[in-house]
This record gives C-alpha cells, structure tokens and sequence, in this order.
C-alpha cells in the first residue's frame, strides 16, 4: 500500500514537471483563422478552463458557435470557434452569461465593457481588394458593425477605417461583398 | 421463528422510477437542441423564410413551448445545457469529473466552477454512484443496450461476458487527468460518455451532423456487446471511477436482509455492475439503482443508512444450504419431533 502511494505519488510529480516542457513541443494551433466566442480568456488558459459542454454553442441565438473536431488538433477538439466569414458574432454576450467554467468570462452587453472585455481579434482592411479604395462607394463593412463609429469610421467615399477599439466581432467579414473579403479579422489568442 | 425486517414496500419500485428518470434526462438532452433551434428562429423573425419543414418543427416546438413561456428566446434559456454541465432555472451544475479534470489542466482552482459541481458532490458523498443509475443518459442506452444484447442471446448469437478487472478505470481516471495535464486541456471529456453524447446529440440536431466522438460512443456500445457486458462502465469509465471513489462511504446503501433471503442469486443476475449482493458485496461501485431490490421474490434487500457494508452473513435463511445446516445442528429428538 505504501509503495502503491509512493509510485503515485511518483507519477503525479513527473507529470506536473513534464507538463510545461509538453506544451511548449505539443503544437497548439493549426493554420485555421478562426475567433473564439466574445470574452473568452487568451488560448492557452481558455483550452485549460473550456470543458467542452457546448452551452455557448446553445446559447447562441446567431449560431454562429461551431466545434472543433481532430482539424485543430486534439487539445481543442469540441471547443467553440467562429469562423467570421461564415458568420459573425453578434456581441449579445449569452455565451459568457453560460459559460461555467470560466473560459468564456461574462461581460456586461454594454459599450464600455465590451471594449474593455472583448478581445476577439481585430479587422483590417485590405485596400487592394476593397472597393472603396477603388473608388466605388460602398461602405457596407461600417453598416454591419456593432459598434459603428467607435470601431470603424469612414472617410471619403465610405472608405472603411478600423480604429483601435475594433473588438473582431466579425460582422464586417461576414458582410463583405467583394470575394474574397476586402475585411478581415486578425484573430487575438492572447 | 423471529420476526422478519420488511423493506419499505416502496423500495421495489424505485427502479420504475429511475427508468423514468433516465428517460426524461434523455429526452430533455435531445429536445433542448431543438429548443435552441426554435429560439434562433424566433430572435431572427425567420419564420416566413424558413422551409417547409423546418416551419413543422417550429410549430412543433410552438405547441410544446407556448404555455411555458412568453417570449421563446428569452424564457427557454432557463433549462440549458447537458448533463456534463448545465443550467437549471438559474442554477449551474456541473459534473464533478469536470471540475476535477479542469483543475488538473489549468493546475489552479477556478473557485466559481468548482462550486457548480458541489451539490453533485454531496449526493454522490450520501448516495455513492447514483449518477450512473439514475442520471447518466449514456448510461440510459448501455442498459438498453444490455437489454438488446439478451435479444442477441436468445437469437443464438454469443456475447461478450468477459470478466476484467474492475480497477482498470481509476487507471483510466488517472491517465486521463495526466494527460489533461500534459496538454493544459480537458481531455477528459473527449473520453466520457455522457459528456460525448450530450454534445453529439446537440452537434447533429443544431449543428447538422455527429462529431468524431459519435464514433467513439458507438465503439463503447460496441463493446459492451462483444467484449464484457457494461464493460465500459464496469471497467473503463473515468467518471465512474470517480464517483465510486466519493460513493465509497455513501450513507444509503442497499443491503441484505439474511433473514429473507433464500439464496436464488437473481439479484446478481440481475445487478448491471456485475455485483455480489448474494454475498453482500456492493462495494464502492453500487449506483442504488434499486435493480435487485425490485427482483428479489422473497424482500430480502433493503436500503439502509450505514457508512459501510455489513460483512458476509453467510447464507439465506430461507435458501436450502442453511436450512441443510441448521438440520445438521440441531439434536436429532428435535428433528424427529418437527
């Protein structure tokens, strides 16, 4: 019994010594751009908190909350992403409300917390492919935002400016009629 | 002749009670996906666009919802979730395997998640494994499942009856938290059945399809069949594992009453963990799920409130082998006299 105990104990500290050395050689992500849901802790900490319940998926009433199954390799497989072309996020802040393990924190649907809260990632402009900077006046990325004129301005013929509050909610992307988008997300992982 | 302890005569009815039980999770798990269906359509005002059955099951869910709720995308939120963690009217529950498996990938105690998983935590400390028995919708299929594999029988077809060693899932358990740790993600999860299936059930009605992990459930059910009967449960389960070990001082328990029994084995015919209540050995991993109490033809089972299992009584008093024995004690003038 004490040499059972002793082996345990054993493994359990080879296993905690191991672990940060495994997850900086395990690769964490794959080339996939996608968002995680609005609130959701950096990468590392989310994959750790995430238990994988599918309640910020159900509580979606966009549906724009899909899971990874093996594509994004398997420290992710069931967690919740966005892929903004698809669909965007439509910041009603529900899945952070539903989220028990912390991984998605809830934030309050108001301006300021969302600014402060949301990280999702952050839309630029590619001037080449946008037709507002083609001389085509458009500006259908800055009807789509959620948070017009904090995030996104526009200048002369509705040429689209992303300013520094942009949360990547991804509504913008999901608009875009030029193929492919003029605008798209970086994601943040944190 | 002494007088007999009779079980309360509710006790063999109990396990009525958990079929419907086990029913109503799983069906709650499979038309809550459709409720959140519902609700997208209603916060987008899509009706008039949706297709022709997509309108039914709107309808549907219209005539199942509407004396509940008044606004369907609002109110419905109420009941949320799966039984790896869900929301119940404001209440969060999760699984205690969840908290448990996250604080071995994160390594640090997210306190306002390890609370949701308390009150599961104090019925397991009272009532042992009952999750198994009365809650766990994976757990629903792998008895019908059992149920399925007597037809198989009585077909002719052999199943699996392999006997392994039931301490192999706390092995499970312990790998599986290792490795949750090494990779700083629940990996547990990918591995448990309830939490697999509640998710495979809402990906395949909201999401449009099954997930990897449908496979991985259809290959315990699988097994089940041809290797050991309940054997993922018996002998593989990480949460199982871990509910035995905080059930293994439960205070209600089911126990033999030897003064009753008559020795016909049918409770552990009948017992889905492969258990000895013949021989009074429930152990840590009996779920109460009151199976062998509803079979016994003679009330020899009963539940009962002690911190541990009372040890053999040797045979039934009703059963022949103490009957024989008693013969063989008692003076031969009283034999000839009765």
């Amino acid at each position: 019994m004490q040499r059972r105990t002793f082996i345990k104990s054993i493994g359990i500290a080879a296993g905690a010594a191991a672990a940060p050395a495994a997850r900086a050689v395990l690769p964490v992500r794959s080339s996939i751009r996608y968002l995680r849901p609005p609130g959701a802790v950096a990468e590392d900490e989310f994959l750790s908190r995430c238990i994988r319940c599918g309640q910020c998926g159900e509580a979606c009433p966009n549906r724009c909350i899909s899971y990874f199954g093996m594509g994004n390799g398997l420290s992710s497989l069931d967690t919740p992403y966005i892929i903004p072309r698809e669909k965007g996020c439509i910041l009603c802040m529900k899945c952070g409300e539903v989220c028990p393990s912390g991984a998605i924190q809830p934030i309050v649907r108001e301006l300021e917390p969302i600014l402060e809260g949301v990280r999702m990632g952050r839309a630029v402009v590619d001037k080449r492919l946008c037709l507002s900077y083609q001389g085509k006046t458009c500006g259908v990325c800055y009807r789509a935002c959620p948070l017009q004129d904090v995030a996104i301005t526009v200048g002369m013929l509705e040429q689209p400016h992303v300013t520094d509050k942009c949360v990547g909610c991804g509504l913008c992307e999901r608009s875009c009629i030029q193929m492919p988008q003029a605008i798209r997300i970086v994601p943040n992982y944190g | 002749m002494h007088a007999t302890r009779k079980p309360f005569f509710l006790w063999r009815h109990l396990n009525k009670l958990r079929w419907l039980t086990l029913a109503t999770v799983f069906s709650m798990l499979v038309l809550l996906p459709f409720l959140h269906v519902y609700q997208t359509y209603v916060a987008a005002h899509a009706y008039d666009l949706l297709a022709p059955q997509e309108q039914e099951l709107y309808d549907t869910m219209e005539a199942l919802t509407a004396p509940f709720v008044t606004d369907p995308a609002e109110d419905l939120d109420a009941v949320k979730g799966n039984t790896w963690s869900g929301n119940l009217f404001g209440l969060k529950l999760s699984d205690p395997l969840a908290a448990l498996s996250q604080v071995a990938a994160g390594m640090n105690l997210y306190t306002p998640f390890l609370l949701t998983a308390l009150i599961p935590v104090v019925f397991t400390l009272l009532f042992g494994r009952f999750y198994c028995g009365w809650i766990c919708p994976a757990s629903f299929l792998y008895e019908l499942n059992s149920n399925f594999a007597i037809l198989l029988r009585r077909i002719g077809l052999s199943t699996g009856h392999r006997k392994l060693d039931r301490r192999f899932k706390y092995l499970v358990l312990g790998a599986g938290l290792v490795l949750s740790m090494l990779t700083g993600s629940v990996i547990v999860a990918a591995i448990y059945p309830p939490a697999v299936l509640g998710r495979e059930i809402y990906y395949a009605v909201a999401l449009g399809g099954f997930g990897a992990g449908a496979v991985f459930f259809a290959a315990t059910m699988l097994f089940d069949l041809m290797v050991a009967q309940r054997g993922f449960c018996r002998y593989l389960c990480p949460g199982g594992a871990l509910y035995s070990l905080l059930g293994r001082y439960r205070l209600v328990r089911v126990q033999r009453v030897v003064e009753n029994c008559n020795d016909c084995a049918k409770c552990n015919a009948i017992c889905e963990f492969g258990l000895d209540p013949l021989r009074d050995g429930f152990g840590q991993e009996c779920n109460n799920c009151a199976a062998c109490i509803a079979v016994c033809p003679t009330d020899a089972l009963t539940f009962e409130i002690r911190p541990s299992d009372i040890a053999y009584q040797g045979p039934g008093h009703l059963g022949k082998r103490y009957q024989h024995r008693q013969r063989r004690e008692t003076p031969p003038e009283v034999e000839a006299t009765a």
